[in-house]
């Protein structure tokens, strides 16, 4: 039968067929699965190592806790800058699917978030990847309860108790201490290149609640205070809720070192009370160790304002306002120092041989080449030797005497910048110091291409601190205190402690290249500049302290031209164009121990103005410091010796860097 | 006692002999992939038996007995019934289509009062019962280029239109491949393969445009670039490949999983299951899935080559090829090689229709083993009288 052989063909062919394709199949489920067995491989065995980080990575969070910030203390303890809790909201834009959801459930308890919308946007599109970003900062406590009752239940949402920086003092101390302010993207380019590179970055730069010195001790010591952040380590499901905290993974944070200063938060702020509306700075500086116990400038700024980002508005008055509150005037702005440069120059011109009695006789005004230079007392002083001519600030006597053999612009030169003129304190710990300028020939030629050649006239007006020359408050500071400790260079510093270590200053001052019979020339005439009737600064640097006295030299320094100005006197001008008034000092005049300097920018005359002020400051400043105090406090009845011992003037025989101190009786009666 | 060809039919057909001829070996593979389900189920449950792990061993014990039921059943029976089958599914797939419940975006859902069905799901099957029936009952060469080449394309393309329509993509390419599996095991030549080929790959711009809905489109884009956004629609395939990969050679141990544990896994218990597998076991357990459905199939496919009539030997294959093609799919998927579609892993992934599916399924390749000497008559062709 044809058809039954053509289905059996049919069949065997039909058998055939499917048998190879069916070994074909299982070749194709064969390859399929061997691949996808390699691709497991692959996976687990090869790259697992990748996986199993990122397996973790989605399992473990690691949130920082950012540490205390170090307080800042005054030489007693007293705390200048601290930290005071602050709640914040805080969202992770890597866990956060929508934000513009998450952002609308968190206006939900915090409507005024609604307002900052775009800023908030703004600022997480800015963040980086793992950063949080802040929404909401200072919050209250209702909300902050509020928000930590709900915000667990939003993913990506974190709330912060974090500590934020309080400056006690508001202005006293802005510019010494300075502020703490977000991390700017030059900080942070700064910090990647001292760490090396971007892994390297402590990860809490980036919180937002992390603050950076910005300025002053703040900025100096910025490494010390900052801390090292602590961790808590948490593990996380997918929707970002917390399952567990891992103690074993937490590490808390370490608190930053606190700053011990040397400045004396009481001083301090009687500067600036004293300084009112007044322009300037003030320095007061112990003449032995040079610890500074007051550094003030005038006017000044809250820094509190910078912690949480001034507005630009704010920043804008500040910057713009003509006594400019935000420049530091005992170190980042120099002034002509006036006649307080004459003890200097008085130095230099004994140094030069001039005899201490030889007298000048001022009639007013002296005529040098075909100019005239005036004394600011019209009259004249008469006869003037080295003493009265600092006592009176006599102009023409300096004008006389600075060409001298010996003296001239190099000689004077050289004695202002031993005593701590026209050069920057390498070891002082802020950074901002100007220079100043001390001029002399070298200055001349390398300044003044076009006339480089020292005139002599010229030093007529540098011996009375005027001309090219300008110094510091600090510089003017540390220079009274040399002449009034006469064996070393001190050198002024701020810091005393770091956490509980001592910080040790520079013992090893240079000697001072002066003989003490000239130190105790110009002394004298500092102190008759207070304690002589005829002082210019009699009426307004007596201490009133019993028999404490204080040793001063008055300044001011022009700031216009007296040329075809018939009037010299300041009231009626302009404030920009008032002379600077300036005092410097050292106290106890018999045995010093503070030295002190003013300047009054704009303040017109420095025995009017500036003393005062000088004189208030360092009266806290003995009246604080124990050893004075048992000098006032004197007990009943006056104990004979000390009834006899001179203290009008300084003999001598009494070596001012030695201080007789009477020992207090055991049982002192008031 | 040994079955031959020469044993007698009327021995054959005790139902204790028949027993006996189950292929014990496929069940105890498959138990094992069942178990090894149930297992971690148990584990991603958070140690637990509800939800999945109980009702997973559960059905699978349930669907086991059906299985043995329907393995005595005689392959004259699944002949004569395979196209009232695949007419039935095919009604319930335009019920679906004009009455159908629709849930997350699809409908693909039938409420019959006890509960809802899935008629696709039948179809997987149906497909494969009608084309072997349509190819037992011609010849090789209706197999090549010919008129008769195009009743079992409609027949393949008339589900898979509704299907898709639902929309259910990943259903609906199973049951193509599933069809063309069974075409291509029962001869049909490779210049009408190359020619389908070709056809499908100048079609796939336009289908990409015109054809398929934004999401899976997008499933598809994601899956050429899973990692350009993590959070987003490459979210699972990540987090899946990061289960895997953390999981090492020996893997974490059950219920250390973080990845499934913390929900990191998306799916964890359906689709992603081999991804909470390969965290908790490691490549060992992996692997071994692997290889036990290797031996599955292997095994259906000898009972294939055993078969004495052609439409158990289609039969086979082509339930065998969708079995496969779901491993492979499934494989491909968490592992970051294929887009994310929803073909759950067969018999170790949560779920009862699929499932019940594979163990109908399942309940014909046994059969099929246990009649593997019924030769079965091809003359009740309906287009017989043509020829």
């Amino acid at each position: 039968m044809a058809e039954t052989s053509i289905i059996f063909s049919d069949v065997n062919e039909r058998q055939g067929v499917f048998s190879r394709r069916v070994f074909l199949m299982g070749g194709v489920v064969a390859f399929g699965l061997f691949a996808l067995t390699g691709r497991l491989a692959q996976l687990q065995l090869i790259e697992g190592g990748k996986y199993r980080r990122l397996s973790s990575a989605n399992q473990f969070n690691y949130r920082l806790i950012p540490p205390p910030r170090g307080q800042i203390l005054d030489r007693n303890g007293v705390v200048i800058a601290g930290n005071r809790p602050s709640f914040s909201v805080l969202v992770m834009r890597s866990q956060v699917k929508d934000i513009d959801e998450t952002l609308d459930q968190i206006a939900y308890v915090l409507p005024q978030t609604l307002l900052r919308r775009r800023a908030i946007l703004r600022d997480i599109n800015q963040s980086r990847r793992f950063a949080p970003t802040a929404i909401a900062t200072d919050l209250n406590w209702e909300d902050f309860a509020k928000v930590n009752l709900y915000a667990s239940t939003i993913p990506g949402v974190d709330v912060s108790m974090d500590e934020v920086r309080v400056y006690h003092y508001g202005g006293a101390f802005s510019h010494v201490i300075g502020y703490v302010g977000k991390i700017s993207d030059k900080d942070l380019k700064a910090e990647t290149e001292a760490a090396g590179d971007e892994e390297q970055l402590d990860p809490i730069l980036l919180h937002p609640g992390f603050r950076i010195g910005k300025q002053g001790i703040e900025k100096a010591f910025d490494k010390d205070l900052r801390g090292v952040a602590g961790a808590r380590k948490i593990e996380v499901n997918a929707t970002g809720n917390i399952i567990a905290e891992d103690s074993d993974g937490m590490r808390p944070a370490t608190p930053g070192e606190d700053v011990t200063l040397t400045l004396d938060a009481e001083i301090q702020q009687r500067a600036l009370e004293v300084f009112g509306e007044d322009s300037g700075g003030a320095v007061l500086m112990n003449i032995h160790t040079g610890e500074v116990l007051c550094m003030m400038s005038a006017p000044s700024f809250d820094p509190n304002l910078f912690v949480s980002g001034i507005s630009s508005k704010a920043y804008g008055l500040l910057r713009d306002y003509e006594r400019l509150p935000l420049l530091d005037k005992c170190i980042g702005s120099t002034f002509a120092p006036g006649s307080t440069f004459k003890v200097a120059t008085a130095l230099a011109l004994l140094q030069a041989g001039v005899d201490p009695s030889e007298r000048v006789v001022c009639s007013g005004s002296y005529r040098y080449g075909n100019t005239t230079f005036a004394c600011h007392k019209r009259g004249g002083h008469g006869p003037q030797n080295v003493h009265d001519a600092i006592k009176n600030s006599c102009d023409v006597y300096f004008y006389h005497m600075c060409n001298r053999p010996g003296a001239g612009p190099d000689g004077i030169a050289r004695t202002a910048r031993a005593l701590g003129m026209g050069h920057i304190f390498e070891n002082f710990e802020i950074s901002g110091q100007k220079k100043g300028t001390i001029p002399d020939r070298e200055y001349k030629r390398t300044a003044f291409k076009n006339d480089p050649k020292w005139h002599l006239g010229e030093t007529l007006s540098v011996a009375i601190g005027q001309g090219y020359v300008t110094t510091s408050a600090l510089q003017l500071c540390t220079y009274i205190a040399r002449i009034a400790n006469g064996k070393k260079a001190v050198e002024p510093y701020l810091v005393k402690k770091i956490g509980s270590v001592e910080k040790v200053p520079f013992k090893d001052f240079k000697d001072l290249p002066f003989s003490r019979e000239h130190l105790d020339i110009v002394r004298a005439g500092m102190v008759a500049v207070s304690n002589d009737v005829t002082g210019t600064a009699y009426r307004n640097s007596r201490l009133n302290l019993g028999n404490i006295e204080m040793a001063g030299k008055t300044g001011t320094a022009q700031v216009r031209s007296y040329k075809g100005v018939a009037n010299r006197r300041n009231e009626g001008i302009p404030w920009k164009l008032r002379d600077h008034g300036l005092f410097v000092a050292f106290a106890p005049a018999d045995a010093p121990k503070y030295a002190i300097a003013v300047i009054v920018q704009h303040g017109m005359g420095g025995s009017m103005f500036a003393a005062p002020k000088a004189r208030e400051i360092m009266k806290l400043a003995l009246i604080k410091d124990p050893e004075m105090q048992a000098r006032i406090i004197q007990p009943m009845p006056i104990d004979p010796s000390l009834a006899n011992a001179p203290d009008q003037e300084l003999t001598s025989d009494a070596p001012p860097d030695t201080i007789d101190i009477p020992t207090p009786p055991a049982n002192p009666q008031p | 006692m040994a079955e031959s060809a020469l044993t007698r039919p009327g021995q054959r057909d005790r139902y204790q002999n028949k027993f006996v001829q189950i292929d014990w070996m496929l069940c105890l593979m498959m138990s094992l992939i069942a178990g090894m389900g149930g297992l971690v189920l148990y584990s991603v449950g958070g140690m637990s038996w509800e939800p999945w792990a109980y009702d997973h061993i559960f059905r699978y014990g349930l669907f086991f007995v059906i299985m043995i039921g329907l393995s005595m059943v005689n392959l004259s029976v699944w002949l004569s019934l395979s196209y009232w089958i695949y007419g039935a599914s095919l009604l319930l797939l335009i019920a679906v289509e004009l009455f159908g419940k629709v849930k997350m975006g699809a409908q693909r859902w039938l409420d019959i009062g006890i509960t809802d069905i899935q008629p696709s799901e039948f179809m997987k099957l149906a497909i494969v019962l009608a084309l072997a029936r349509w190819y037992h009952e011609n010849s090789a060469k209706d197999a090549n280029w010919s008129w008769k080449l195009l009743v079992p394309i409609f027949m393949i393309m008339m589900p898979f239109t509704l299907v898709a329509h639902q929309p259910d993509l990943g259903t609906a390419m199973l049951i193509l491949i599933t069809g063309v599996a069974v075409m291509i095991a029962a001869g049909l030549n490779w210049k009408a393969i190359a020619t389908a080929v070709g056809a499908g790959v100048v079609a796939i711009p336009f289908v990409f445009t015109f054809v398929l809905h934004d999401y899976q489109a997008k499933r598809i884009t994601t899956f050429l670039d899973p990692e350009s956004d993590p959070s987003g629609s490459g979210y699972h395939i990540l987090q899946s490949k990061i289960a895997m990969g953390s999981g090492g050679l020996l893997g974490k141990g059950l219920g250390l999983g973080s990845q499934s544990q913390l929900n990191f896994l998306p799916e964890k218990h359906t689709d992603f299951i081999m991804a909470a597998v390969s965290e908790e076991l490691g490549f060992v357990g992996g692997a071994s899935v692997f290889l036990l459905y290797g031996l599955v199939i292997f095994m259906a496919l000898r009972i294939a080559m055993l078969s004495h009539s052609h439409f158990g030997r289609l039969a086979v294959a082509g339930t065998i090829a969708t079995f496969a093609v779901y491993v492979l799919i499934n494989g491909a998927m968490v592992m970051g090689l294929a887009p994310v579609v929803g073909v759950p892993m067969p018999l170790l992934s949560y779920g009862g229709s699929v499932m019940l599916t594979v163990m109908v399924a399942f309940g014909l390749v046994q059969g099929v083993k246990v009649h593997r000497y019924q030769e079965l008559p091809r003359q009740n062709s309906i287009f017989a009288r043509f020829e």
